[in-house]
């Protein structure tokens, strides 16, 4: 009983120590943590909110780029301003960003020096007890204790895996450790008291070069980072094992790498239809967010296995034709950022000989990201008169280069067994 | 003297022919008169002709609404007077037209048989005819189970494939009538038997179409010169509807059968760019696949096919330009 007593006491002054904690990390951090507000200039009313933090004394502020996404994309649609602790609004200019991370750089003018977060020099020791600071759904700044739970293991980005609630509006608010150094960025949520974090290092890199170099165009600065980092994906994945495996009687290849995942579905418990399927997708679990209508980065591989049963070789490739008109672009864009798809098709052969397909290619060029393409590729096989194999793949937001000798490798790895 | 009177229609085309061998004719609503017209804005005594020895003479018997002749030079409708008329002659008399023809009047050359007669004739013979039509039938039927997703029944099948083919029947009937209205023989039997052949040659072109655009790559011009099959099928089916149907010159028959292929084919094509978007994020690529037994084409590499996909990638990129 006196165990059981002390236990309670104990988890009660465990409780009581980090919510004193929490409110002395918040006590001193508040002057330098902001709302970010995006305000629609016609209107004059905000558009959308997030959080961010001061990181240097002459007003240098760091929040995610998807919190001033708005006036980044449409500059003279939006505005972007602070709204500190002591309820005062400064306009903001935006300096930096990083596409890929989700980071922003953005700038208030001061006359003195201010207070600032500093960024940690070390990564969190697992299960370290960190704090994740922002304003949630615009109801004022909170702090919210959490621990750290390592890097996201299925993540091409380096993502924080982080045990606590990170709400819409918390974006791009600091998580700091116990001596309120900044480990990481709030970026997104799971739900389920399951949130994720930029690394504070993808922070100091993008400080570091901005302090080496401003950039001289936004819309450059992304295009360079979004070329960058798919040529390094894709590169990744070339050089990685492609594994064969067999779907049905075909043998497709499934990239031995844990950020991308596969799934797989069948109708085998469907005895009266009429042709057998079995379904295998791979993809990326990430995409890089460029606005609310714009999404690229991503990587999506299908392959659909079917066989006739008592059908003749006629309707069963009519049936397969359908299947055709259902492929669609792997990532959400719009008029004002993409082309129209550009196609062509063949009948192919690998190398090895050992299939024969309809091959159809389509790219479509981004406007604003010159020499960025998203690319489609199909292929059915048309060898076997009651099986067919189809191979897909799409690819958003990728050079020229790097597009063609990923869709080399694919279609020479597709086979019948 | 003998003498023929015609009754045409304003198109001039003939409704009734009348010769007679006596002096004096008499036109008019009245039953003691020689031509006996119905129409009531003529008088029961209106009209009479009269041979003087010399020449035939028409006279308006001082009608409410008048008689009135054409006159050849001047083109312009003057009142009947005693007036001298000429073979060929066309005179109005209320709203009815009628035509003086003297027996030593030109007549336009024979025709000779149209090498397509026997062809013709061929089709609308009701062995012949049942064929085709049963052929279509059975083309229908095949082809709603061929899209349909599940295994359709023969009674399943037998009612679309005989409702499409009586909608299909609509148009030589339709043509028939219009021939029938503009008094020409109606010839349905030709009309149908005609149409059937091509509305079967169609589905031959629609197959040689698939297999083009399976076997063909994009950079083949076949496909866009195998899409012209079904425009010229078209054309040689109006053009035979209008040489059973109407008589007409060559000339003329091309030129409608020009204009019935502008309105089909180009209206189709209005209503299609009517409905594209003005922008589309869907990939629009050629997804005809058939079974292997159809494939003829030889396999490229992917070599080429990874070349040949380059210029797509400069090509968006100078649409990217454009757009911007």
């Amino acid at each position: 009983m006196k165990g059981f007593t002390t236990l309670i006491l104990l988890c009660i002054s465990t409780i009581s120590y980090a919510t004193e904690q929490a409110e002395e990390i918040f006590k001193q951090l508040a002057p330098s943590l902001y709302q970010i507000r995006l305000i629609d200039t016609a209107s004059g009313e905000k558009s959308s909110i997030g959080s961010g933090f001061q990181i240097s004394s002459d007003g240098l502020i760091a929040t995610n780029y998807h919190v001033i996404s708005g006036y980044a994309r449409h500059p003279n649609k939006y505005t972007i301003e602070i709204f500190d602790h002591q309820g005062e609004k400064a306009p903001l200019t935006l300096l930096s960003v990083d596409v890929i991370n989700d980071l922003a750089l953005v700038k208030r003018t001061t006359d003195s020096e201010m207070p600032f977060f500093e960024i940690a020099k070390s990564v969190p020791q697992k299960g370290e007890e960190l704090y994740s600071l922002g304003n949630p759904h615009d109801l004022g700044m909170i702090v919210v204790p959490g621990t750290y739970n390592g890097l996201k293991k299925e993540s091409f980005n380096d993502r924080i895996h982080f045990t606590g609630s990170v709400n819409s509006g918390m974006s791009g608010g600091p998580v700091v450790n116990k001596n309120s150094e900044v480990v990481g960025i709030n970026v997104a949520t799971s739900g389920n008291q399951i949130g994720f974090l930029v690394p504070h290092d993808k922070l100091l890199k993008l400080y570091q070069r901005y302090k080496t170099s401003e950039p001289t165009s936004i819309d450059a600065q992304m295009a360079q980072q979004l070329t960058d980092n798919q040529d390094k994906l894709i590169t990744t994945l070339l050089n990685s094992e492609w594994q064969m495996r067999p779907l049905g009687e075909g043998l497709i290849p499934v990239v031995n790498i844990p950020f991308i995942r596969c799934w797989g579905e069948s109708n085998a418990d469907k005895a009266d239809a009429i042709v057998s399927a079995v379904v295998a997708n791979c993809s990326l679990d990430e995409n890089t967010y460029i606005s609310n209508d714009f999404f690229t980065g991503s990587i999506e591989m299908q392959y659909r296995y079917m066989q006739a049963k008592e059908l003749s070789d006629t309707k069963f490739y009519q049936i397969f034709e359908r299947q055709l008109n259902q492929v669609r672009s792997g990532n959400k864009a719009g008029k004002d950022d993409v082309t129209e798809y550009q196609c062509q098709h063949d009948i192919t052969t690998p190398s090895n000989l050992a299939i024969t397909n309809k091959s159809i290619f389509c790219t479509r060029a981004y406007k604003d990201f010159p020499k960025l393409f998203d690319v489609l590729y199909v292929a059915i096989s048309v060898d076997k008169g009651d099986q067919a194999l189809l191979s897909h793949f799409t690819i958003s937001g990728v050079s020229q280069g790097s597009a063609l000798n990923f869709t080399e490798k694919f279609m020479e790895s597709i086979s019948w067994k | 003297m003998e003498i023929i009177i015609e009754e045409i229609t304003r198109g001039h085309k003939l409704i009734a022919r009348h010769k007679f061998l006596q002096d004096n004719i008499n036109i008019g609503r009245g039953y003691d008169n020689d031509i006996i017209m119905a129409d009531p804005h003529i008088c029961a005594q209106h009209l009479s002709l009269n041979f003087n020895g010399e020449h035939w003479v028409l006279n308006d018997e001082d009608t409410i609404n008048g008689s009135f002749y054409e006159d050849e030079f001047s083109q312009k409708k003057l009142a009947v007077h005693q007036h001298i008329v000429h073979s060929g002659q066309v005179f109005l008399i209320g709203k009815s037209l009628m035509r003086v023809i003297f027996p030593d009047h030109p007549v336009p050359e024979s025709i000779c048989f149209s090498p397509f007669e026997n062809i013709l004739n061929f089709t609308r013979h009701p062995a012949f005819l049942t064929v085709s039509i049963f052929l279509f039938a059975t083309v229908t039927g095949w082809l709603f189970n061929l899209h349909n997703p599940i295994e359709a029944t023969f009674t399943g099948l037998l009612v679309p494939a005989i409702g499409m083919t009586l909608m299909f029947t609509l148009w030589p009937a339709g043509v028939a009538l219009v021939s029938h209205l503009t008094k020409h023989e109606a010839r349905f039997w030709g009309q149908l038997g005609i149409c059937f052949v091509f509305f079967n040659l169609m589905w031959v072109s629609d197959f040689i179409e698939n297999l083009v655009s399976f076997n063909a790559s994009s950079q083949s011009i076949f496909g866009m010169i195998v899409s012209l099959l079904p425009i010229t099928l078209a054309f040689c089916l109006f053009w035979l509807n209008c040489h059973i149907g109407f008589q007409m010159t060559k000339k003329r028959r091309t030129v409608v059968a020009a204009c019935m292929i502008l309105l089909l084919f180009g209206g189709s094509y209005l209503i299609q760019l009517s409905k594209k978007p003005e922008f589309s994020v869907r990939p629009a690529f050629n997804t005809t696949l058939m079974a292997p037994s159809y494939l003829f084409t030889s396999s490229n590499n992917v070599q080429d096919f990874i070349e040949n996909s380059k210029a797509l990638f400069t090509k968006a990129q100078e649409a990217a330009k454009e757009e911007k």
